[in-house]
């Protein structure tokens, strides 16, 4: 339990009062919100996952669609063509995520820079290309269509995403704080230091790409579950760049910031329907506002404030107290 | 006298109204929910026509007592934004019936959420018969779908080997053929099916290809065409580039002319959007300013001057699709989606486009005095003519500037 | 044969167009610039305002467009990329992403999604040996070739392109020897967005004029530089006729279909064998 060691009262708090707020969301808000919520969340996991690999090894992947879009189509090959059950495709989306982010991510993980970012970028484009131009199997542009639900009920489908998605987040945020994720770390900070120390740098690196394409895939086949479609549109650069500039603005390597800044993103596009046109418009131009004025993100930075608020005031309560 | 009694009537009127209003939940508006592409003229063409009868009807007074009302949800051309649409009209608006749909993978997707929603679902752009099959495979689940509009791409293709056979082979003699789709779903079906019925019917087709909806660049496919000595290019475009492609295709001055399914030409101002390069492009249609029934003229000249422009097909079947909803709802009495499709199942409607019935799939029946294909070819100054079938043409079918000879 | 190598010429031509000065950017300032597709979309736009609103001529039209487009690229490197320069990398990535992503959107309010037409300059198409081409094709392969030389002379022999591989070369170096390198990036960017433009002026007749236009050029431009090798000119140049003649190769011999996976296909395969590209000096790992 030495992982949690970094996290205070406070966080534990926090996240109870984000899940408890999620939770009463099919209470207050129509079918629709609950779908809208749906799909947030399933940005939350893919934005989280991202995360926890480029936020942590410093590594940008700009072709998270690629896991998404293996996880969703597996998803719905196994439903749609062999007619399973849509539980099997969680763990057969998880897995094949895994195969391929190790055929990627082998060869192009040694890679710095800009390099990494465009090899995986042209990974998920070449996936894209490919699930049209054999379009008898995948359906091309229009995808698979017709996967049957795994619940019914829209509201059950919701809370079964909110629990993934805690899940992911317990899950990845141990890793990240456990001495494993100290080495991530330090990869970020000098990568050649490490394999001086006599870290094998490259196994830490393609696990950590494993770990994030599982979730990645795992989210895809939620995702499909919700849409009951899956389409070439999954492995869109646009895609994986939405993902990048979510974990941006909620602060990159935190992971949590990443699942604050899906679900404000995604809030903030539904908020502004009311612009109906100019919407996407001012959607970019807050955007750019936020990349200029708070280049560190806003969730995870406004969170660690708040927490020193919040554990500020409760010292000086207890002080009181005592005296 | 006119001027006197008028405030008088509206006062009352108002009084009536507002007394009204509390006595019963049946009184407020029936509301129809519009999904469709709005950043196109497809899309907008649609929603202007559904304005145009639901304003029609409402000045008559409304149906079954409530007036109708239009909510609206942008689907773009994208499966999410699609699912999205539907949930936001079904689940946050409520709305009575859906109207519209205008790419089949879209409309695809959305299947199983209208169904979730138990609201009828009346398609006006979507060409797809996979939409329609639902209806045969799961009438429990899928009797919310009917299709007002355009006919299903499987009687697209069918009228095309009518086009085939008739226009090219018989009238003008033409023995080889190519043919050229973008990689859609509906497209797929439909170009083996052209291949192997052209061969049958004594064609040669030496090329028959698809092509990624992204391609920017047609160079390649225009010499392939051109040394293969086909005679004509038969086209099934509908997402791709049609604006690049015709202006690729004549810049290139390629010596084979160019007709079929385009769904972008079918737009009234295409002609000018392209500078002029499409001319002599056939394109399938399903209204033009041509006296198909005695509704047409009259419609057309009524939505060119509301909007000042020519309608797209999908206003037609738009707006019909407000009337054969509005005759079921009438005959119905009520706007619960059992009663009411069961009535829609028995429309017989005289519109614009022809007569509207459905069939047992809820798919809107073809062929001469139903809703039927015309083909229309652009002419010098943009003008269109109908060149095929025989009954209706209204002017002969030219040759690409660069062919004419004289 | 004859009709591969005059397509794929063509083709080659406008591709280094577009990579040249994707890659010129990143080579002396580091920037990968995201918005590069906005410049191309924003030339052909120009184009078709002046000429179509305002009945400018053609010509004129043209020259309007290039400079203003390398205004407005020297306009977002002064006030939107320099103030975020001290950040990591990927702050300026995605300030440039923002700024495609903002123009596409006013294009999108402004002028609609529908395709829209710029007129050719030159109406009449030639042949070849049996190979049908358009003028405006020739035109726009003529012009890419003169602006490439253009840029080879004024890299070679003025001051400025001196001072310009000067910081490509070794920027701390440089600013010792009192070459102003803020500027030097201001002009880049310039000259870049400048020959974005043209390329975009140039191939408008005969390509969709749409908001979204800009993004596959990007991608085209990403492929070719890092084929080439990033930041390398003639590492562009060399990348452009590869992927310009494997494409058209593979449209007329196989199927245009597979023609659009060469591209990606490549850079996949260079990133894995070579990362450095065919060109590039920096180390990719």
């Amino acid at each position: 339990m030495l992982a949690w060691g970094s996290l205070t009262k406070t966080d534990v708090i926090g996240a109870i009062v984000v899940i408890a707020l999620l939770s009463v969301v099919p209470f207050v808000g129509s079918r629709y919100i609950v779908g809208i919520m749906t799909v947030a969340l399933c940005y939350a996991i893919w934005a989280s996952s991202w995360d926890f690999m480029s936020g942590l090894t410093g590594r940008e992947n700009f072709g998270h669609s690629l896991f998404i879009g293996t996880g969703a189509y597996t998803a719905g090959f196994l439903n749609v063509s062999f007619g399973l059950s849509p539980w099997w495709g969680f763990p057969a989306a998880a897995i094949i995520a895994v195969l391929f982010s190790l055929i990627i991510g082998i060869p192009t993980l040694r890679l710095r820079g800009p390099y990494f970012a465009l090899a995986m970028l042209s990974g998920a484009v070449v996936m894209q290309k490919l699930s049209i131009i054999f379009s008898e199997t995948t359906g091309g542009q229009d995808g698979l269509n017709g996967l049957s639900p795994m619940l019914r009920s829209q509201v059950s489908a919701y809370y079964f995403t909110l629990v993934a998605l805690v899940v992911t987040v317990i899950v990845l945020k141990f890793i990240a704080l456990s001495p494993w994720g100290t080495i991530l770390r330090a990869i970020r900070g000098d990568e050649a230091t490490c394999q001086a120390a006599g870290i094998n740098v490259n196994f830490y690196k393609i696990s950590a790409l494993m770990i994030s394409a599982a979730f990645a895939g795992f989210g895809g086949a939620l995702y499909a579950n919700y849409q009951l479609q899956v389409g070439p549109d999954l492995f869109d650069v646009a895609l994986s760049i939405n993902i990048i500039i979510m974990v941006y603005v909620g602060g990159m390597g935190s992971i949590y910031g990443a699942v604050g800044g899906a679900l404000l993103l995604i809030g903030l596009t539904e908020g502004l329907r009311s612009f109906s046109e100019y919407r996407l418009w001012v959607y970019t131009l807050i955007l750019i506002l936020i990349l200029f004025f708070i280049p560190n993100g806003v969730i995870a930075p406004a969170w660690v404030r708040v927490r020193e608020w919040i554990i500020g005031r409760s010292a000086a309560f207890t002080r009181r107290a005592s005296a | 006298m006119l001027k006197t009694i008028a405030p008088v009537v509206a006062g009352s009127a108002l009084i009536a109204a507002a007394l009204a209003v509390p006595a019963r939940a049946e009184d407020k508006p029936i509301l129809l929910g519009i999904n469709t592409a709005l950043q196109l003229q497809v899309g907008r063409d649609t929603l202007d026509g559904v304005r145009m009868a639901v304003e029609e009807i409402n000045a008559k007074g409304g149906l079954i007592g409530r007036k109708l009302e239009v909510v609206t949800a942008d689907e773009g051309e994208s499966p999410k934004e699609g699912v999205a649409a539907v949930n936001k009209l079904t689940g946050d608006n409520n709305v009575n019936v859906l109207i519209g749909g205008y790419d089949s993978g879209v409309t695809l997707a959305e299947l199983p959420h209208i169904s979730r929603a138990q609201t009828i679902f009346l398609g006006t752009g979507s060409a797809s018969p996979a939409i329609q099959q639902k209806v045969k495979d799961d009438y429990a689940n899928y009797k919310y779908l009917f299709r007002v509009n355009p006919i299903n791409s499987a009687k697209q293709a069918a009228s095309l080997m009518d086009f085939i056979k008739g226009k090219l082979k018989g009238d003008l003699g033409y023995s080889k053929i190519s043919i050229l789709g973008e990689n859609a779903k509906w497209v797929q079906d439909m170009v083996p099916y052209l291949k192997r019925n052209a061969t049958e019917a004594g064609l040669e087709v030496p090329f028959a290809e698809f092509f990624d909806p992204q391609t920017a660049d047609f160079s390649p496919i225009f010499a392939k065409v051109k040394d293969s000595g086909s005679q004509y290019l038969l086209i099934i475009l509908s997402h791709a580039a049609s604006d690049v492609f015709v202006k690729q295709w004549y810049d290139a001055k390629v010596p084979v002319p160019i007709g079929g399914i385009d769904v972008k030409s079918q737009d009234a101002d295409f002609f000018k959007r392209v500078g002029g390069k499409a001319i002599s492009e056939v394109t399938t249609n399903f209204v033009l300013r041509q006296p198909i029934t005695e509704k047409s003229i009259p419609w057309w000249d009524a939505f060119v001057k509301k909007y000042n422009r020519a309608p797209v097909y999908s206003a037609a079947g738009a707006y019909d699709a407000v009337y054969v909803y509005a005759d079921a709802v009438t005959r119905a009495k009520t706007t619960d989606a059992d009663p009411v499709i069961k009535e829609l199942e028995k429309t017989d409607y005289v519109s614009p486009r022809g007569r509207v019935k459905f069939d047992a799939l809820h798919e809107v029946q073809d062929g001469p005095g139903n809703v039927n294909v015309i083909y229309v070819q652009w002419q010098n100054d943009g003008d269109r003519a109908v060149v095929w079938p025989k009954e209706v043409a209204s002017g002969k079918m030219i040759d690409p500037p660069w062919m004419m000879k004289n | 044969m004859l009709d591969i190598i005059i397509y794929g010429a063509v083709i080659s031509a406008v591709y280094a167009l577009l990579a040249v000065g994707f890659t010129l950017i990143f080579g002396v300032a580091r920037i990968l610039n995201l918005a590069h597709g906005a410049f191309y979309a924003l030339g052909a736009y120009c184009v078709y305002t002046l000429t179509a609103n305002l009945h400018v001529p053609l010509v004129i039209a043209a020259v309007i467009a290039v400079l203003l487009v390398a205004l407005f690229g020297i306009a977002m490197e002064r006030v939107l990329v320099r103030p975020l320069r001290r950040l990591p990398p990927l702050a300026v990535l995605m300030m440039t992403l923002a700024v495609g992503l903002m123009v596409e959107q006013i294009l999108l309010l402004i002028f609609g999604s529908e395709a829209r037409n710029v007129p050719s300059l030159v109406e009449s198409s030639f042949n070849f040996g049996g190979v049908l081409l358009s003028g405006q094709r020739l035109l726009a392969f003529f012009c890419s070739v003169a602006i490439l030389g253009g840029l080879w002379l004024f890299m070679q022999h003025t001051r400025l392109g001196a001072a310009i591989l000067a910081v490509s070369q070794d920027p701390e170096g440089a600013r010792y020897m009192g070459i102003p390198s803020d500027r030097i990036f201001s002009i880049v960017m310039g000259l870049s967005a400048a020959i974005a433009a043209a390329a975009g002026v140039l191939v408008a007749p005969f390509q969709s004029v749409i908001p979204g236009m800009g993004l596959l050029p990007l991608v085209k431009a990403f492929a070719i530089v890092i084929v080439g090798g990033l930041g390398s000119i003639p590492g562009s140049i060399v990348g452009a006729l590869l992927l310009g003649y494997t494409e058209t190769i593979v449209a007329f011999k196989a199927s245009i279909e597979w023609s659009q996976i060469v591209s990606v296909a490549a850079v996949l395969i260079v990133l894995i064998i070579r990362p450095a590209g065919f060109f590039g000096k920096r180390a990719a790992f």
